[in-house]
């Protein structure tokens, strides 16, 4: 399966996280000026209006040279307690790894596949239970212990305490990182064999939006892709034989004499056909506005490989009224005027050409392949996302951290770390109502009658009941998408153990975005947590 | 000593609530009493009086559940006060895998206090501490006495005007006490105003200007030392050693006088004073031991 991008808009980030943000520093002043009128009467939300603008005063002036005094407290800590005790999991692993991974013989790309996730999955499992265990357990046993109360009885406000714990905690998490990922690479170097190259190609994708990718049914008229019962979340499928097509619009960045399409598409057979041959694609270059369709040299698909096609910047278009031939240049008259790229979009048409059978395609399956980069560059990248998985891991122990017990804080940030990254594809289809068989109470109904999950629920008060607390819990699920951080785009090392560069706007800007997002909210969260907290609570 | 406040308690009130905001204990009721700038404050009271507590409110630690404080001028909750507080815990709750320099740094480096500066406080306080030679060794290999040194060490690290000091004696030997015992009046000399709490009560009768008594969370006593412990109907007298016959004198003119002589006797020391002469002693001449009488007798007899 081909890697998607992320359909990423910063400043459409910025806004919902503003408005996310505003709406829950609202919900938190309501609850708490609700809560002090009968413990204070008719003062008690003037004190908590002062004691929050007391909160943020404070808030916004941490002393840069105390926060730096407590993580290297925080640093020096972790090291003495035997942090680093990490590495010799990490140096047992790679002394023997090459026993039962890869040989010479396999296919270069596999070699380069497998290496490359053995290291990042290596690290990812090493260096995050390490930083998930100091990060949430640094703070409680500091309450516990009461060597906080030397520190706090000094002038020190509790968000430096957090953001020192953070910066400490990150900046083990980072020394350990940037150890294994320097190991690595150099072990990556060293066991892919002579002949295989390394490097990572850059794919321009389809631009972002329902106007990336578009299909049109089998009459040629616009439509959706066919759904085929095989693994239709990610790809829609293309009828052969017919005037169905798949319209991948490209922005254009850069002018080159010749322009490298590659894909990776799925074959999938109705019917046995010509086994001695692939399925028949072909693409054709549109231009509406001018009236141009330039078909490109069919080829068939390389169904478990890479189908690459060099396209000359000056190609051959027939008229077909004239049968006139007239050369045109991809940019000056193919290319459609458009904001998407600096010389415009390419629009460009996916067609099967066998009758009956059907080519599954999605946005990230087809790309404009820009000049190859560094294997290096892209190593590094993909570094840089497990450091952000790092962060945010940092981020979401050390504020829970502040308000429950270790064990506690460790179990929330791990639900945190799960549902961000596995479960967060599932949240987002029960939410906009595509998960087959309804919400949880629903769910318990068909599994307690038997009821399979596509059939129709009888109308009667009971299911009406059931559907309404679905509902009701919907909303609740609502809250917690923009809670949990959507992690799926951090995994940058599944892009360059393919062979590709990590792409910005798609996968790093997201990324990035999302840890910033997350930071000043989990300081003020942690701020708040504990100054209201009283450390010697009985 | 003035009478400038340096902290004041207004009707503090101190409830332990349990998660459902069921009272559990009410560790203070209604305490009101002041500190002035350079007297050396004792807070007495038997376990679970509430000095602790007091102490705890006093830092910010714990929150009133009534009443006001005002420390150095300014709120318990305004951690700016604590500029120019030093405070030493009931426990030593320090970072034990650091070491005594490291320690100190660290403290250090929370206040406004330059590198060079911090280095200088560092060894001054290791010295005044008597940690010379544990300086580099961490915290956790330290007896309890040593962690109590190193307690009071960052305590004292930003030069404070005002010192807290949470059973200060505790886990010390009586060297340690006494060497506690005159930091203390050291500080007093210096001005700064001292506020301790203990139940070692001769402790604070050595040191302290004042005291406060607490029982049950309540106020008790408050007042000067001499005052409270002055026995206004009885008098004392103590003279060099006197023979039967002086002694038989003074109790005819007491009987004249129509006053009870109640005690007549050599007054013993404290057991304190009688372990520090053991101990200036052997200093002075070491390899000096105790013979049991038994053992000197033979002794004796073989030679």
């Amino acid at each position: 399966m081909s890697l998607q991008p992320v359909d990423f808009e910063l400043l459409f980030g910025i806004a919902q996280w503003a408005i996310v943000f505003g709406s829950f520093v609202l919900l938190f002043l309501i609850v708490a000026m609700a809560t002090s009128l009968p413990l204070y009467g008719a003062a008690g939300p003037g004190r908590v209006l002062a004691g929050m603008l007391r909160g943020f005063k404070e808030f916004a002036s941490p002393s840069p040279r105390r926060v730096y005094a407590i993580a290297s407290l925080t640093f020096k800590e972790s090291i003495r307690k035997k942090a680093l005790l990490v590495f010799v999991v990490f140096a047992v692993l790679f002394m023997f790894a090459s026993w039962f991974m890869a040989s010479p013989s396999d296919r270069p790309d596999m070699q380069v596949r497998n290496y490359v996730a053995f290291v990042f999955i290596a690290i990812n499992m090493l260096v995050l239970p390490v930083v998930l265990l100091l990060s949430c357990w640094g703070l409680p046993e500091d309450i516990r212990i009461r060597s906080l109360h030397t520190v706090v009885t000094k002038p020190v406000r509790r968000n430096e305490v957090v953001l020192g714990r953070m910066l400490g905690f990150a900046s083990v998490g980072t020394m350990i990182l940037l150890i294994m990922s320097t190991v690595g690479f150099i072990w990556i170097q060293r066991q892919v064999s002579d002949n295989v190259e390394l490097f990572c190609r850059v794919p321009v994708y389809a631009v972002a939006g329902p106007e990336g990718v578009k299909f049109l049914d089998r009459s040629g008229n616009p439509g959706t892709g066919v759904n085929v019962g095989d693994v239709i979340e990610t790809r829609s499928f293309i009828e052969g034989g017919t005037r169905a097509a798949g319209i991948w619009t490209f922005p254009l960045d850069e002018q080159a004499d010749t322009l490298k399409l590659e894909s990776r598409f799925e074959a999938f057979r109705t019917f046995k056909g010509d086994m001695n041959r692939s399925i028949r694609v072909r693409y054709v270059l549109v231009n509406e506005e001018k009236s141009l369709k330039v078909p490109l040299p069919t080829f068939e698909v390389d169904e478990f490989g890479t189908n690459e096609m060099d396209v000359a910047r000056k190609q051959t278009w027939t008229d077909e009224q004239t049968l006139e031939k007239k050369e045109v240049d991809i940019y000056d008259d193919l290319a459609v005027p458009s904001e998407d790229g600096r010389f415009g979009s390419l629009i460009v048409q996916v067609q099967c050409l066998d009758r009956a059978q059907y080519l599954g395609v999605s946005r990230g399956d087809f790309f404009i392949r820009l000049p190859d980069r560094s294997f290096t560059i892209g190593y590094i990248k993909a570094v840089i996302g497990v450091w952000l998985k790092v962060l945010i891991i940092v981020m979401s122990g050390v504020t829970a951290s502040c308000f429950v017990k270790w064990p506690v804080a460790t179990f929330l940030s791990f639900i945190v770390i799960i549902i961000g990254q596995v479960a967060r594809g599932f949240l987002d289809k029960v939410l906009s109502g595509k998960q087959a068989g309804g919400g949880a109470a629903e769910s318990v109904y068909r599994l307690l009658t038997h009821m399979n999950d596509t059939t129709a629920l009888p109308a009667n008060p009971l299911t009406t009941s059931i559907q309404l607390f679905d509902h009701a819990l919907q909303h609740l699920l609502w809250m917690v998408k923009f809670i949990i951080p959507d992690l799926r785009s951090f995994g940058m090392s599944d892009w360059i153990a393919r062979g590709f560069d990590v792409p910005w706007g798609g996968v790093m800007l997201p990324s990035i975005a999302i840890t910033v997002g997350y930071f000043l909210p989990c300081v003020l969260l942690g701020y708040f947590s504990l100054s209201m907290r009283e450390l010697e609570a009985k | 000593m003035s009478d400038e406040p340096v902290i004041q308690i207004r009707n503090l009130t101190k409830t332990y609530r349990d998660f459902w905001g069921r009272k559990k204990v009410q560790a203070l009721n209604s305490l009101s009493l002041e500190v002035n700038k350079g007297e050396v404050f004792g807070l007495l009271g038997p376990n679970g009086s509430g000095k602790t507590t007091t102490m705890k409110l006093l830092l910010g630690l714990l929150f009133p559940t009534e009443g006001e404080i005002s420390i150095l001028g300014k709120p318990a909750s305004d951690v700016s006060k604590n500029e120019k507080i030093g405070y030493l815990p009931e426990e030593s709750y320090l970072y034990r895998f650091l070491n005594a320099e490291e320690t100190l740094d660290f403290y250090g480096r929370l206040f406004d206090i330059s590198a060079e500066e911090r280095k200088q406080r560092t060894n001054e306080l290791i010295e005044m501490v008597g940690l010379q030679h544990a300086r580099r060794r961490q915290l956790k290999e330290y007896s309890k006495g040593m962690t109590r040194r190193i307690g009071l060490a960052q305590a004292l690290i930003n030069n404070p005007d005002l010192v807290l000091l949470d059973e200060p004696t505790s886990g010390l030997d009586p060297e340690g006490s006494q060497d506690m015992k005159r930091l203390i009046e050291n500080l007093r000399d210096q001005g700064k105003t001292v506020v301790m709490c203990s139940h070692l009560l001769a402790d604070v009768q050595d040191v302290c200007d004042r005291i406060a008594i607490l029982y049950g969370g309540e106020l008790k006593e408050l007042g000067r030392v001499e005052d409270l412990l002055k026995e206004q109907h009885e008098t004392q007298f103590v003279t060099s050693h006197l023979d039967d016959a002086a002694v038989d004198d003074i109790k005819a003119v007491l009987d004249k006088h129509g006053a009870t002589l109640k005690t007549c006797g050599h007054p013993t020391s404290s057991l304190e004073d009688l372990f520090m002469k053991t101990v200036q002693r052997s200093k002075d001449r070491p390899g000096q031991r105790y013979i049991p009488a038994a053992e000197s007798e033979t002794a004796d007899s073989g030679s």
